[in-house]
């Protein structure tokens, strides 16, 4: 099988994946895609475009292409290369830099391929790099391996809302339990917070179609869960905006945008339980 | 600055005729909330009530705070804002905005009200025909504090300004940051510079610069300038004056965007060296609707020392750079920058310079414009409350009698006139005239009497001459003595 490994004159995360490459004896052919490969990535860039992340600083390496798969990003390219697909859901594009790598969807993937996780994981702690898992709540039990094991040094809990809402708001059956679970072993880590983003819900009344945002009430009640779950009313807890406009279908790109000071009542209300509760910065 | 160690207290200057006649309310140090009469008679105190300000509001309920917090972890912090009756029964309260958890003490929800605040329904806090704020509903607006970080502006931690705006039933509906709009404040590159080195620091709370120290807030309300069409002066717009930065602005409601703004540069306009360099000032506010000089901008232009900028003999690194030993009351056009009125030490009658600095309150101190036309000053620092009329003169003056025991100085933040009318649990008080004392002539008890016991002449002596042994000069232009047209 052909397998291309574009990386980066002085990219530390290309150099953790060819080291990986070569201690696991894994072909490749390497190309330097800002020297010597410029022009060849450049063509593969153009004929894979949808692809490949581009964002405001550039093209993140390693990209790894093997047959018709493509991975971008030192952890998704190691996950791969040591799992293939079984590890997909719980690694995607991260948008971190600095030492940090994130996009590790600790809800996202299968539990049975736990193991794999750990294993693409560890190699990126032994490197230095330090990880930020997410999660919605699902999988505790992978959150708990990871955490036993010490992988991971951030976590964010996207607590998507109250108990009576949350499988509406997350598109998947849950067990609230589960949720509760979770809550309480986030904050086991050194680092974490949790983020609810105010989004918008089916609205009761005839039209089937018609959605509003969680109210302060709503969000009251999950910020009160979060001290029920955690038994602490300091928890790191942000309210987070929703966009329409980068929302993939056209029902919730139609949802109007909240005015610029919608969520001071969902702080206010949220503060009841949980005192340090604040607002994300809203981007211009 | 020249005080004897002995002087009167209390009223020492009283022309009924001429005054805008009503209580006087302020913050006696240490002491509480005092509400005067005319003649200086304490006709109630809420005891131990704090207030920055205090404000009386119709139905003799009194706006104030019931603690402050710990200057070990922060500055100015009040700890909420109430309105309690005539009675002292606290009917509203707001406390949260933050919750505090500073060690060793009480873990509580605070306002981190300082400066100021506005209720709904009078835009400035004080009365105006018209204009009364509502006492039993109505939103109120919040200065207050929080604790940011802002690489751009420091690398240090900052105690920023905030504004908001809460409900009667306490929901904060609105929010503004200071530190958010940094890059419309108008910093030149040195005072930026300057800035992130040394944010006002202070060594409360592990350390923090109170980088802006806004110390006066208020709604514009309806005006003039917005009713012929200029957006920049909604009546929901706020104006806020920061005494570090030698800035005065007014802040856009609807996006938070400064539209307005007076420094803190006073150099780089004809208009802005007319006016001359405004240095520490308080209660920056637009004379409200229905009392004489509607729409233009009341000042207290403190002096003393602030801004940020470059090093010059009197500020080594550039920080408090501006410096003057005198006050100035201005009353300013917000659209030509003319001083329309002004009290200084120029109208106070003192000899400039070489007397000016005996009208000068470096830090607080306030100007509250009143129906008939005359100006309420309060020269803070030496807890002098003065009326004055739109000819500059003294038809009322108070000395307060109150001097902290931890802070030895008798100070007074801000004092307010409300009519008679607002307070109406009290019988309208006598006011009975207080002539200005000759002190060439008052004596003290022990004191002799004035004159010389025994005169003798001496021949050949010339008759002295005006101005003729000052060591500095006294015919030099300045700001203070600029003629005004009101």
């Amino acid at each position: 099988m052909n397998r291309i490994l574009f990386t980066a004159a002085g990219c530390a995360r290309c150099i953790i994946a060819r080291k990986f490459m070569i201690e696991r004896s894994i072909a490749c052919e390497e190309h330097d895609a800002v020297g010597e490969g410029k022009e060849l990535f450049g063509r593969f860039y153009r004929d894979h475009r949808s692809a490949i992340f581009r964002g405001k600083e550039g093209i993140e390496f390693p990209v790894l292409a093997e047959g018709a798969e493509i991975r971008q990003g030192v952890a998704a390219v190691i996950a791969w290369l040591l799992a293939g697909p079984r590890l997909d859901g719980f690694i995607g594009r991260s948008e971190l830099s600095k030492g940090w790598v994130g996009g590790v969807h600790v809800s996202g993937g299968d539990p049975a391929a736990t193991n794999d996780l750990v294993a693409v994981l560890g190699v990126l702690k032994k490197h230095g790099l330090r990880l930020q898992l997410d999660t919605d709540g699902r999988n505790a039990s992978v959150l708990e391996t990871l955490l036993d094991k010490g992988i991971g040094d951030r976590l964010v809990m996207d607590l998507k809302g109250p108990r009576a809402l949350y499988r509406l708001l997350l598109g998947a059956e849950v067990d609230p339990a589960e949720i509760s679970r979770t809550m309480a072993l986030a904050t086991r880590f050194a680092e974490y917070r949790f983020e609810t983003m105010v989004a918008p819900v089916p609205a009761p009344g005839s039209d089937p179609g018609a959605l509003r945002y969680l109210t302060p009430e709503e969000i009251a009640e999950t910020a009160g869960w979060l001290k029920e779950a955690t038994g602490s009313h300091r928890q790191p807890y942000t309210l987070r905006w929703f966009d329409p406009q980068t929302q993939p279908g056209h029902r919730l790109r139609s949802v109007e945008k909240l005015p610029p000071h919608a969520l001071l009542r969902h702080r206010t209300a949220a503060r009841r339980h949980q005192v340090l509760a604040e607002i994300e910065a809203r981007s211009a | 600055m020249t005080y004897p160690s002995v002087y009167p207290t209390g009223a020492t200057l009283y022309d009924p005729g001429r005054c805008w006649n009503g209580y006087t309310i302020f913050q006696a140090k240490e002491v509480g909330a005092l509400l005067i009469d005319m003649n200086g008679g304490e006709v109630q105190l809420w005891k131990e009530l704090h207030g920055m300000p205090n404000r009386i509001f119709p139905g003799g309920y009194l706006i104030g705070s019931t603690g402050e917090r710990s200057t070990a972890y922060s500055s100015q912090d009040g700890i909420d804002l109430v309105q309690v009756d005539w009675d002292g029964n606290i009917v509203w309260r707001f406390n949260q905005y933050e919750f505090v958890e500073d060690p060793g003490e009480e873990s509580q929800w605070m306002a981190r009200q300082h400066h100021d605040y506005q209720r709904e329904g009078n835009p400035v806090g004080y009365y105006a025909p018209g204009l009364e704020p509502l006492v039993d509903r109505g939103k109120t607006l919040i200065l207050s504090h929080k604790n940011v970080r802002n690489p751009v502006i420091c690398d240090k931690p900052l105690l920023d300004d905030t504004i908001i705006e809460v409900t009667w039933e306490g929901d904060v509906v609105w929010e503004w940051i200071c530190s958010e709009h940094f890059e419309e404040l108008g910093f030149r590159e040195d005072a930026k510079n300057l800035l992130f080195r040394n944010p006002n620091w202070l060594r409360a709370g592990g350390g923090m610069g109170d980088w802006m120290h806004i110390n006066s807030m208020s709604a514009l309300g309806p005006n003039r300038w917005f009713d012929a069409g200029d957006a920049r002066f909604h009546p929901d717009n706020i104006i806020w004056c920061a005494r570090e930065a030698n800035l005065s602005a007014i802040l856009d409601k609807a996006s938070g965007r400064i539209v307005w703004r007076l420094g803190p540069n006073y150099d780089e306009t004809a208009e802005l060296r007319r006016l001359g360099w405004i240095i520490g000032q308080h209660h920056a506010h637009m004379i409200p609707r229905g009392l004489p000089g509607e729409g233009n901008i009341l000042i207290f232009d403190n002096g003393g020392w602030a801004g940020y900028g470059s090093p010059n003999p009197g500020s080594v690194t550039g920080f408090r750079n501006a410096l003057r030993d005198y006050s100035r009351v201005l009353e300013i056009d917000p659209i030509s920058l003319k001083v329309v009125w002004q009290y200084t030490p120029v109208e106070a009658g003192l000899p400039f310079p070489v007397d000016a600095n005996r009208f000068y309150s470096p830090f607080i101190s306030s100007a509250q414009r009143l129906p008939n036309g005359n100006t309420l000053i309060t020269e803070g620092s030496g807890g002098r409350i003065i009326e004055v009329t739109a000819g500059h003169e003294i038809v009322w003056e108070y000395i307060s009698p109150y001097w902290g025991t931890m802070l030895k100085i008798n100070m007074i933040y801000r004092a307010y006139r409300v009519p008679y009318e607002w307070v109406p649990q009290l019988e309208r008080p006598r006011e009975r005239p207080i002539e200005r004392i000759d002190v060439s002539r008052f004596r003290v008890p022990g004191a002799s009497p004035s004159g010389a016991r025994r005169v003798v002449s001496v021949e050949g002596v010339l008759p002295y001459r005006p101005d003729a042994a000052l060591c500095v000069r006294t015919d030099v232009g300045d700001a203070a003595s600029k003629e005004t047209s009101r």
